[in-house]
């Protein structure tokens, strides 16, 4: 399809979406090409970083109007031929959209691409974003709020009632859900199109169990069609964040613990089984990449989105297309993703390589980590206190994390701090002497003074008493001062 | 306004820094205009603003404050390719006795995935970048309707590169200079964006050009100069065959002059692609629409022609740092004038134009230059 802003008075065309005629300041239509057809080629023979596949095809395409598109494609075509994008043939298979301007127009077509997500006009919707932490649309971190406004638009075309919708999320654990909605843009769309946003971590949630593995998901996850909106980023541990990580937020913080702590390797295949009727169209319009989830991952324009009735589908064919590794969660045994059917665009011709995230790396130049699939109160701790302590130089740590954790990953690393429970009862099981360590449950302060001491200071320092009573002293200010 | 000197680097594969290779053309443009630098009333200065190049140096114009000693008004104008005329067009409106206008590039200074990016920029985002839509395959595709319509053929495009490769070969500024490049090489050139061949592309280059603008009377005026703009990407406008920025800007150029494209003796022209070159005779009126491949067999505007076109080898050969190329040409004219040219000469040059283009026909300005009696 080819679109243009047409003014409904002076007949005006624009490629951009403008609201009025500068000319006539009369009101813009689209008008929507569909008969198209190929009246240029060029086969291209030279890289650029963005398209380092060659050669590859650019076609001219022009529809019933006279107006025009290039369109990049590895297939053959010749002048004079029909251009039709096909529509998905099996069951898993993936869309791919290019956004031109038109985050609604693209959404709308990658559902159709798939024949419909095939709604009851009365049945009642999930809406999951990811909204992880407090952070502003620009960051790339959270699902664009414009994204969520065009999928909400989409639906009430489709016949959705209002009141049947229902925008759900819970951050990182150790995040403010509240503030994370408020920040993000998310709640203000909500309240725009008149759609309530839920707080999952409120519940209620209903056991649900999947090959002996017990979930508690949240009931309305159950009840209603879930349509899942992750934005895709580059996770420093788990490789991507997308289709189906942002379905472990639709289980309680107890699950999420333990999903990580018995291996997200298997917990999070098992989840994306029980949740019965998902359906995911991802925000890779500005997705993230290098050293995501969360601030230090760097926004990358991808201008893409993708769908699908298969998260992991989903998951596998953005690591294609970007050409990440696919993380191993993504995939189980029977699992080939060169035989993902993908409509819309083909896979070669949108390859490129955005940034992977280094899985060592914290914000602090002086602390590594050693992530044994530390859950996201651990991972959201890390962050925390190491991103505190930048500009601070000292000797290097090694933060201990999570408790996958095996001696082969420990070997020749000193100074080993553990983080977190789990990784202080693992070191423990695995016989490991860490310098120190800094349990979860210590106010963040002294959590952050402790970890500021081993940086600056060579051996094993402590927590004094000393150190206590400035921290109380601090704690009383801070109240005193609001 | 008058042309009272002009200098500039060899364009090549240098890597002295930006403000150097504009302090070598500028030094050569006050010698020959016999002015120091305390002469200079203001400056305006085109270079894109490169991420690959390494300079960081965003604000270049306080940068050549630093590096020509000069508190004075300095303007930067960016145009991309059309950098260079869209500055000489700028100084040309402001009202100072003498005005510096110079135009620096170093863009051999990656490997060509990223120059290719680099100068992809230019192009439309969304509907182009993300479709792969470099300036080979952009040109390539105007190229390929501009064929289809007016029958012109792939050895009509060789013929232009052939021409503008002869004229670099006796430029001693040029890349080219001194290199033989047959008929046959261009020929089967690798294909970069089907039907271009690599032959087709200019070459780029680092350099720097420099001209000093004057309200004194010498041997060389600017009688008509005009900028005109047009739609981003060539598939948005209603005929990609022809630019509109270049009729608009030829007829308002002519205008102001009082001449017509007949009285031209030379012209530089904006060669980035060699199909470029032949739409462009039509667009600034030297043959009517579908007649440029005419101009290329019956050798109108090779160097021994009734019309030379690109005499210094163009950017095709002379080689095109992206914002000194506008600024290049009028370099050439001046010296076509004051009969400077050597082996190049072309004979009793009255009046020269120079066109120069930023994106695909996206913004254009022409430059009419008259010689001076004494």
């Amino acid at each position: 399809m080819i679109v243009r802003w047409i003014c409904e008075k002076c007949s005006k065309k624009w490629i951009y979406p403008v609201e009025k005629c500068v000319y006539c300041k009369g009101d813009i239509t689209k008008q929507k090409g569909t008969n198209i057809k190929v009246i240029g080629i060029t086969k291209v023979t030279i890289p650029s970083p963005m398209h380092p596949i060659i050669p590859y095809n650019i076609l001219l395409l022009e529809d019933e109007f006279g107006n025009k598109i290039p369109k990049k494609t590895m297939k053959d075509y010749k002048i004079g031929d029909t251009y039709k994008e096909q529509k998905a043939k099996t069951k898993d298979a993936v869309a791919v959209v290019k956004v031109k301007y038109d985050i609604y127009e693209a959404i709308k077509e990658s559902i159709e691409l798939l024949n419909d997500i095939k709604l009851n006009p009365d049945g009642k919707i999930l809406v999951k974003p990811s909204i992880i932490t407090p952070a502003y649309p620009y960051q790339a971190i959270n699902t664009n709020p414009d994204f969520l406004n065009a999928l909400l638009n989409v639906l009430f075309e489709l016949g959705i009632k209002k009141e049947n919708v229902i925008v759900a999320e819970q951050p990182l654990i150790g995040s403010d859900a509240a503030d994370a909605a408020s920040k993000s843009g998310i709640l203000e769309i909500c309240k725009k199109n008149g759609v309530d946003f839920v707080d999952i971590s409120k519940g209620p949630f209903e056991d649900v169990e999947s090959d002996g593995y017990t979930f508690k998901i949240f009931k309305e996850a159950l009840d209603r069609k879930v349509i899942n909106i992750p934005i895709m980023k580059t996770n420093f541990q788990l490789g991507i964040s997308g289709a189906i990580e942002n379905l472990s937020r639709l289980v309680d913080e107890k699950t999420q613990r333990a999903m990580y702590f018995d291996d997200i390797e298997i917990t999070f295949q098992k989840l994306a089984k029980v949740i019965p009727d998902v359906f995911t169209i991802a925000d890779a319009t500005n997705g993230m990449q290098g050293q995501g989830p969360l601030v230090l991952g760097e926004p990358a324009f991808l201008n893409l989105v993708f769908a699908s009735r298969n998260a992991a589908a989903l998951d596998a064919i953005f690591c294609e297309a970007t050409m990440l590794q696919i993380p191993s969660y993504v995939q189980d045994n029977n699992f080939d993703s060169k035989k993902i059917e993908v409509v819309g665009n083909e896979l070669d011709a949108l390859k490129y390589p955005i940034k992977s995230a280094v899985p060592d790396d914290t914000p602090h130049p002086d602390i590594k980590v050693i992530d044994g699939k530390a859950c996201p109160a651990c991972l959201n701790l890390m962050y925390n206190l190491t991103s505190r302590l930048v500009g601070l130089r000292g000797e290097q740590l090694n933060l201990i994390i999570g408790s996958m954790l095996a001696k082969e990953m420990l070997d020749g690393k000193e100074r080993l701090v553990a983080l977190g429970d789990c990784a202080i009862k693992k070191l423990e099981d695995l016989d490991i002497k860490a310098i120190t360590k800094i349990e979860e449950n210590v106010d963040e302060i002294e959590q952050l003074m402790l970890l500021k001491k081993l940086l600056t200071t060579e051996g094993t320092p402590k927590i004094t008493p000393v150190d206590k009573v400035k921290l109380k002293m601090k704690n009383l200010l801070s109240k005193v001062t609001g | 306004m008058y042309i009272k000197g002009v200098g500039m680097t060899k364009f090549g594969a240098q890597t002295y820094t930006s403000q150097e290779l504009v302090y070598e053309a500028t030094l050569e443009a006050l010698n020959d205009a016999d002015f120091n630098i305390g002469d200079i009333d203001a400056v305006v200065v085109s270079a894109i603003d490169t991420e690959s190049n390494g300079e960081r140096q965003r604000l270049f114009s306080n940068v050549l404050s630093s590096i020509l000693r000069k508190k004075v008004p300095i303007l930067t104008v960016t145009a991309v390719c059309g950098g260079g005329g869209a500055a000489l067009w700028t100084a040309n409106k402001l009202d100072y006795n003498n005005v510096l206008v110079a135009g620096v590039e170093r863009l051999l200074t990656n490997n060509s995935m990223r120059i290719t990016d680099e100068i992809m920029m230019a192009a439309e985002r969304i509907y182009e970048q993300t479709e792969g839509m470099n300036f080979p395959a952009e040109n390539a595709l105007v190229a390929q309707q501009y064929m289809l319509k007016y029958g012109a053929t792939p050895d009509d495009l060789a013929l232009v590169a052939y021409k503008n490769h002869q004229n670099a070969f006796l430029n001693p500024k040029a890349r080219f200079y001194k290199k033989k490049v047959s008929l046959e090489e261009i020929k089967k050139s690798p294909v970069v964006a089907s039907p271009l061949r690599l032959f087709d592309c200019s070459i780029p280059a680092n350099g720097a050009s420099a001209l000093i603008l004057s309200k004194d009377k010498t041997d060389v005026e600017i009688v008509g100069s005009a900028e005109e703009s047009d739609y981003l990407a060539p598939f948005e406008r209603d005929d990609m065959t022809s630019w509109d920025a270049t009729k608009l800007a030829a007829e308002e150029a002519y205008k102001q002059t009082g001449i017509s494209p007949s009285d031209i003796d030379i012209a530089e022209m904006h060669d980035a692609f060699t199909s470029v070159e032949l739409i462009s005779y039509e667009d600034l009126g030297f043959c009517k629409k579908g007649d440029g491949k005419e101009m290329i067999r019956k050798g109108i505007t090779n160097i021994d022609g009734k019309m030379p076109v690109n005499t210094s080898g163009g950017l095709k050969a002379k080689g095109h740092p992206i914002s000194a190329t506008g600024v290049s040409q009028i370099y050439e004219i001046v010296k076509q004038m004051r009969n400077e040219c050597g082996e190049r000469q072309v004979s009793d040059v009255k009046y020269a134009l120079a066109q120069n283009i930023g994106g695909a026909g996206s913004t254009v300005t022409v430059h009419v230059l008259r010689k001076v009696s004494s």
